[in-house]
């Protein structure tokens, strides 16, 4: 197959840019290692909800605690930004930096507003539910995993942003290509664990 | 090894396999339909509870299949060593769970 594509010719920006070095591969494998690590960590995190949702030690039952619409719009919107980060690494394969960069804005503001009803959701079960983090064995684990999600989405909203600030310095070289590619490895990661947050946690919470 | 060589030598040879966005916006519809879905039984309420359980676990195992698969391009080639090391973390994860569950409910 000879078909001269009609495709620009990239200023010698290889076609998958994150593997087009040793250094780039090297870094996408060993990041699949440390998601291998992290799926244990949140494994861990769940195995201890799981144990402890019905202690609740007289405070608020899941049942009584959670809210669905609220828990819907947060899903929504990191679900959302999966798929922009998924664009983002489609533009940076066509090497279009801007779009990249666009793409990588939408991310992070996604991620905010997954990470500011988060916040309004802890702030109100601590302040109008009487739900802290002492308060039973329940509320200790539910803080301890969804908290500890919460903390990856700010972590990779503060990672995703300061790629952001690297691109505009450096461009999009085999040096960039692969950070930006295990970050939104990462950031995929973390809506794989919010599914199953918000099916274990959250509405198997409701359900019972 | 090949798909390497066609990215190193960056000429016109490079036969260009640029995924377009249809099937990563399907794989991003799906997942909205199946967790739709599983808000909607939760909320719809009267569910039989069991039933609710392997329900809401089934859609969230098809949606992370989804996403591992296509947003991760877990299906693509060349990627043994991720698979190996994702089910190594989930298989140590699942242990994790089913020992909390056993000393919890069989004590």
């Amino acid at each position: 197959m000879t078909t001269t594509h009609a495709e620009p010719v990239h200023g010698g920006l290889p076609h998958e840019p994150e593997k087009a070095t040793a250094e780039g591969r090297n870094k996408v494998l060993a990041f699949w290692l440390f998601l291998g690590g992290e799926a244990v960590l949140f494994g861990t995190l769940f195995a201890t909800f799981l144990a402890l949702r019905n202690q609740t030690n007289e405070g608020p039952t899941a049942n009584e605690l959670f809210h669905l619409p609220l828990v819907a719009a947060a899903t929504f919107f990191l679900l959302v930004s999966s798929l922009t980060s998924v664009f983002a690494i489609q533009a940076m394969h066509r090497n279009r930096p801007a779009l990249l960069r666009n793409w990588l804005l939408v991310t992070v503001v996604l991620g905010l507003c997954f990470l500011g009803l988060e916040i309004y959701e802890f702030s109100e079960y601590v302040r109008h539910e009487k739900f802290g983090m002492t308060t039973s064995a329940f509320s200790s684990a539910f803080y301890t995993l969804v908290g500890f999600h919460g903390a990856h989405v700010a972590f990779g909203i503060l990672w995703i942003s300061l790629l952001i600030g690297q691109l505009a310095r450096k461009g999009l070289t085999v040096v960039t290509a692969p950070k930006i590619y295990v970050s939104a490895m990462y950031w995929h990661f973390i809506d794989v664990v919010w599914v199953f947050i918000f099916t274990i946690v959250y509405l198997l919470g409701k359900v019972g | 090894m090949a798909a390497e060589q066609h990215t190193r030598d960056n000429g016109v040879k490079r036969r260009h396999r640029q995924e377009g966005p249809q099937k990563h916006i399907m794989v991003f519809v799906l997942s909205a339909i199946l967790t739709l879905i599983a808000f909607a039984a939760v909320a719809a309420g009267g569910v039989n509870v069991v039933f609710a359980v392997i329900l809401l676990l089934i859609m969230a195992v098809i949606q992370v299949f989804l996403q591992m698969g296509y947003w991760m391009h877990l299906k693509d080639k060349g990627h043994m060593m991720p698979i190996i090391f994702m089910l190594g973390g989930f298989l140590i994860a699942g242990t994790c769970i089913i020992m909390a569950l056993y000393w919890v409910w069989w004590d």
